[in-house]
């Protein structure tokens, strides 16, 4: 029996899609806090503004990240969600679980939350939404005790690495992309579980340029798999896909009628750099011009496969809008190679270079991406100790000018600033 | 001459208690410390909260430090965004 009306989400029931409003509804059978949330989202609706409260002191002993604080502003109406805290769960690398963990994890949240999850937030981790502050001591102990996962980050802190499933699953993977993420996360407990930056920062790993956990798009330090050789081809194969005899993309478009494979059409006219072409009957690709986007190898994995020197391309300074809009990660390290023989010692580097100096030059609130866009890409590389290259340059003709060190320059130059100025007032 | 740890623990522990705002970034305290790299001075704050002498205060995207007596109780905490 409903405890509040709600017509204006009753409204979002109707229609053949999926409706989180009936989901809380059956919550609210088991959880009746669960009532007094859709009672606050329907006086949300009627006066057009959040109820919820941002923020505040909770969190677990020793740690500064993990728990998000919600409280509501009309507790006396709504006291089921007085308090109705997120609680963020380290998710294990390429989300594999086992159905005994998720029933576990669902048993501790049934009993200290409401139940209700969001599987996963955008940073990766399990979300288990809605709990008070006296639970979460216990929650935790149990967490880590019985079932030995622990929190992820929040806040300032260095959020929860995530990473595809790699190697695990995917030939296409240039490097172990769990392997690093779980080691980073051990390396860096301290900077997951206390707040350490100007703001929030987030590492994702993808195994390829398929990306496929969007580390360009929304991580500030997004390790993205490639090579640096050619392109392996069997020739054989490619001409079994032009023969018909097998389907293109593995498959997967093969219930469609798209009629017969076109491989001029379907690769090489959408190859990005043109870099490839037939010869005969025998596919050619020019891999000095390949940005190894890995469309033609999605196109036909039987016959195209990524080279064998492998390693991965470091993007920097993607975020979601907040203060400026969002932003797609910037190349920073072309070819990086990842190597669970040192450690990641490289990877580790780079990192904690980037840290120092934005931990000095950051402001308050602001992304690493905002801050090397603040400065200039020459400035940021330069800091980075990275050599320019042509592929840095993202619009050659939008800034004409080019400054010169004195050191830059064979035989230097000597500028009296005074002089200048007597001829040219700033 | 460089500062000693308990130095720099008196001097942010005094910053928390006299700033206007009592809810201050990690930054706020590098100035406590002009020769310090920021994460040593990230290390001696975080200690402080393992102390008592601080607290993380939390918006959910942005942590903050503050003195445990100049924050209000959970409930009556304001937020921000």
């Amino acid at each position: 029996m409903a405890k509040h009306d709600t017509p204006m989400l009753d409204e979002l029931e109707k229609g053949p899609w999926p409706s989180f409003v009936t989901d809380m509804k059956r919550q609210a059978e088991t959880h009746p806090e669960c009532w007094d949330i859709l009672g606050q989202l329907e006086l949300s609706y009627e006066d057009k503004i959040t109820h919820w409260k941002h923020g505040g002191i909770v969190g677990v002993f020793g740690y500064g990240g993990g728990i998000v604080g919600r409280y509501s502003d009309v507790p006396d109406r709504f006291p089921g969600v007085e308090h109705f805290h997120t609680v963020r769960v380290n998710q294990p690398a390429g989300l594999y679980y086992s159905t005994e963990n998720l029933r576990a994890l669902m048993d501790l949240w049934d009993k200290y939350g409401s139940g209700m999850t969001n599987m996963h937030g955008s940073t990766g981790d399990m979300i288990l939404l809605g709990t008070r502050t006296e639970n979460l001591e216990p929650l935790f102990w149990d967490l880590t005790h019985d079932l030995k996962q622990d929190l992820g980050g929040s806040g300032s802190n260095l959020r929860t690495p995530s990473c595809c499933l790699g190697e695990s699953r995917c030939e296409w993977a240039c490097y172990d992309t769990q392997d690093i993420c779980y080691a980073l996360t051990m390396h860096y407990q301290d900077e997951i579980h206390r707040p350490a930056f100007p703001y929030k920062f987030k590492f994702k790993f993808s195994g390829c340029a398929n990306d496929c956990v969007a580390a360009i798009a929304r991580s500030d330090f997004a390790v993205i798999g490639t090579w640096k050789d050619d392109i392996q081809i069997d020739q054989a194969a490619v001409k079994e896909y032009v023969a018909g005899n097998y389907p293109s993309n593995g498959g997967s478009h093969k219930d469609g009628d798209w009629g017969p494979f076109n491989l001029k059409k379907e690769v090489i006219d959408l190859c990005p750099t043109q870099c490839m072409w037939m010869e005969g009957d025998e596919l050619k690709i020019d891999n000095s011009e390949c940005n190894r986007c890995m469309h033609c190898i999605n196109v036909m994995p039987r016959a195209l496969r990524p080279g064998k020197e492998k390693g991965a391309t470091i993007c920097m300074g993607a975020k979601a809008p907040i203060l400026d809009g969002a932003q797609f990660a910037t190349m920073i390290i072309p070819f990086i190679e990842v190597s669970k023989e040192n450690e990641y010692e490289n990877i580790i580097d780079v990192i904690e270079r980037i840290w120092d100096w934005w931990m000095e030059v950051g402001k308050n609130r602001e992304r690493v991406g905002e801050t090397m866009q603040r400065v200039g890409l020459p400035t940021f590389l330069s800091v980075m100790e990275v050599e320019p290259i042509p592929q840095h340059v993202k619009e050659p003709r939008s800034n004409p000018y080019v400054f010169w060190k004195e050191e830059e320059v064979p035989g230097g130059f000597e500028r009296d600033i005074v002089e200048f100025r007597k001829r040219h007032a700033a | 001459m460089a500062m000693s740890k308990e130095e720099v623990e008196a001097a942010i522990i005094e910053k928390a208690k006299k700033a206007p705002k009592p809810q201050l970034y990690i930054k706020d305290f590098y100035k406590c410390a002009p020769d310090m790299k920021p994460r040593q001075i990230k290390n001696i704050a975080n200690k402080l909260v393992q102390k008592g002498e601080l607290m993380f205060w939390s918006s959910g995207s942005t942590t903050m430090y503050a003195r445990p007596d100049r924050i209000k109780d959970e409930e009556g905490s304001e937020g921000i965004n």
